[in-house]
């Protein structure tokens, strides 16, 4: 009876010690998310069935070293419960092209401009304006499931970012 | 032989202890409560120029329980790595009366804070880059509330409303 005692105190010694360590990692280095919705599609998520699963690094988090086309996870502007993914579009100091009005933008210092790979269906900058990089939470660099679209997360075919000489 | 191997297991054994502590130290440092130093003109007089070690919890932030009149720690929306200690004035969908600059004229405008945004403000409006400058803040770049001032040991315990 006592041994027994004493071998489910070890495995729930051992369980808590994996748990803050997952955390600490999971918070500080690397996580694995899952991506709901179709706003990153063909990206994340090209079909209706399963959600994809992505590797996100923190390290980029020490000095804030994005580029354009980065795609990362930040906090909402609108809502601080929700995180979303999107892509990096521009960094601050650029000025963006804006079609619809036919003028440009400025993006703040400090803040991003990010949009969904599907522009029909992404709520991002074009809604809620550039938002600041200390909403950002990570960078996406891999997919890791489902096993057959395994790999890394390359950069788009089209870069809307336009910048003045 | 078994002397390296016994040396090399007990060095193992302190690196994993040594391990396990830093992962509480981070999990109580991000959950629980942090200590923060803070300096600068910006929160004159509640807070010292040179210097406050301020207590700072972050758990009533996420669970949406900032009030105006709180002071709390906020990314800055101009410098990601740098945290500011700012008062809240205002949460979304309040209205804020803000002048335009206080040295120089009298205008004032009236400002709606859009959902999910607070208005923050140094209580030193002289010398504070704030809201008032760069607009209100997402709610997401709060990390924490302050909670106690821990040193200068004069002026130890809760700050003034």
């Amino acid at each position: 009876m006592g041994g027994t005692r004493a071998f489910l105190r070890d495995i729930a010694k051992k369980y808590f010690a994996v748990g803050i360590v997952g955390v600490t990692v999971s918070d500080r280095y690397a996580s694995v998310v899952s991506v709901r919705g179709s706003s990153m599609s063909p990206t994340f998520n090209p079909g209706t069935n399963a959600n994809d699963y992505v590797l996100v690094e923190k390290f980029c988090l020490q000095n804030y070293r994005l580029s354009h086309g980065d795609v990362v996870i930040f906090c909402s502007p609108i809502n601080h419960k929700e995180n979303h993914i999107k892509r990096i579009v521009a960094l601050p100091g650029d000025w963006m092209g804006n079609d619809a009005l036919d003028d440009l933008l400025y993006v703040p210092e400090g803040h991003c401009w990010v949009e969904g790979d599907n522009s029909a269906s992404s709520l991002d900058s074009r809604s809620f304006g550039p938002i600041p990089m200390g909403l950002i939470s990570g960078r996406v660099t891999h997919i890791i499931w489902p096993p057959h679209r395994i790999g890394r997360v390359g950069r788009p075919d089209n870069h809307r970012e336009l910048r003045l000489p | 032989m078994t002397f390296l191997r016994s040396v090399a297991k007990e060095a193992l054994d302190h690196m994993v202890s040594v391990t396990k502590y830093l992962c509480c130290l981070h999990i109580a440092n991000t959950y629980a409560c942090t200590l923060t130093l803070v300096s600068g003109p910006s929160m004159l007089p509640t807070l010292n120029l040179t210097g406050d070690l301020l207590l700072v919890e972050r758990v009533s932030h996420k669970m949406g329980k900032v009030r105006p009149g709180d002071v709390v720690l906020v990314k800055s929306p101009v410098e990601p790595r740098k945290n500011l200690a700012k008062r809240v004035i205002a949460l979304e969908g309040d209205k804020v009366t803000s002048f335009v600059d206080p040295l120089t004229s009298d205008q004032s405008k009236i400002i709606v804070v859009p959902r999910g945004h607070v208005w923050i403000q140094g209580d030193n409006l002289y010398a504070s880059r704030d809201s008032r400058h760069y607009g209100p803040v997402p709610y997401g770049l709060i990390q924490g509330k302050v909670f106690c001032r821990l040193w200068p040991l004069d002026s130890f315990g809760s700050l003034d409303k």
